[in-house]
């Protein structure tokens, strides 16, 4: 076990351009977009899931029936986005910095549903946001300082 | 928490670290010249699937739950995937990813707890 995390997959991560010289997102700026997209979709997710609550399943305990509800389709949009982003992210960032960096959407759901007023969080769940948060920046400090150094 | 909701959280779990670790790999291997674009379909196609699982668990638990409730479920995913990614993948673990993947995972459980 190393001390740093500069660890991907190849040793560093590939310039941020494509061959062509087309600037792209730095890939730690795609998986915090990537994040925004999955919060966006998780709460039209839970809009669309509670739209259909009271819908027969068909499968039981399985939640087909929140394709039922259009708010669901809407969430699928950023979704698609996000995973679009994140698999351009897997392709250079080792998974278990990503995905830890992508932990960040454990603070930006609550916030949104905050924000949005549908459920109450209370003091304790904002300690664990962040803690959250703290362990975000261990993870992702040493990678991108790793990053700016190349 | 009743046990089949956390019997669904561990299973949606299971299926988003494994679906994920496919994804890495099939997207890793695109690096490479020339591409193996089958085996990056086949390993691509399979996690794709398995995320799907992911999807429709993850769906029929929000019909039953606050998100705020389960969301932080979703938290045992690093720990999950730092295991994954060592085992599977070879990725290295460092001694702060641990350290911060721990953070990540006791403010998680502290969200769950409250």
């Amino acid at each position: 076990m190393s001390t740093n995390c500069n660890n991907t997959d190849e040793g560093k991560t590939p310039p941020a351009a494509s061959a062509g010289g087309r600037p792209r997102l730095h890939p730690y700026l795609q998986i915090i977009v990537a994040a925004f997209c999955v919060t966006a979709a998780e709460l039209l997710f839970k809009r669309g899931a509670m739209a259909t609550a009271n819908d027969p399943a068909p499968l039981g305990i399985i939640g087909l029936s929140v394709l039922g509800s259009v708010w669901t389709w809407f969430g699928i949009v950023p979704y698609i986005a996000s995973f679009i982003f994140w698999l351009n992210v897997l392709r250079r960032v080792p998974l278990h910095i990503a995905f830890s960096i992508m932990s960040i959407t454990q603070v930006l759901v609550p916030l949104g549903v905050w924000w949005f007023g549908s459920e109450h969080i209370s003091p304790c769940r904002w300690v664990g946001v962040l803690i959250v948060l703290a362990g975000i920046f261990v993870v992702a400090r040493p990678a991108m300082k790793a990053e700016e150094q190349l | 928490m009743t046990p089949d909701i956390l019997l669904l959280c561990l299973a949606s779990q299971l299926c988003l670290v494994t679906g994920q670790l496919l994804l890495k790999h099939a997207m890793t291997q695109t690096n490479l010249t020339p591409i193996p674009w089958w085996r990056v379909a086949r390993q691509f196609s399979i996690g794709i699937a398995i995320l799907s699982g992911w999807f429709f668990l993850w769906g029929g638990l929000l019909q039953r739950k606050d998100l705020s409730y389960i969301y932080p479920f979703e938290g045992m995913g690093p720990a999950l995937m730092l295991l994954g990614a060592w085992l599977f993948l070879k990725e290295k673990l460092t001694l702060q990813c641990c350290i911060g993947i721990g953070l990540i995972s006791a403010g998680i459980a502290l969200v769950s707890a409250s």
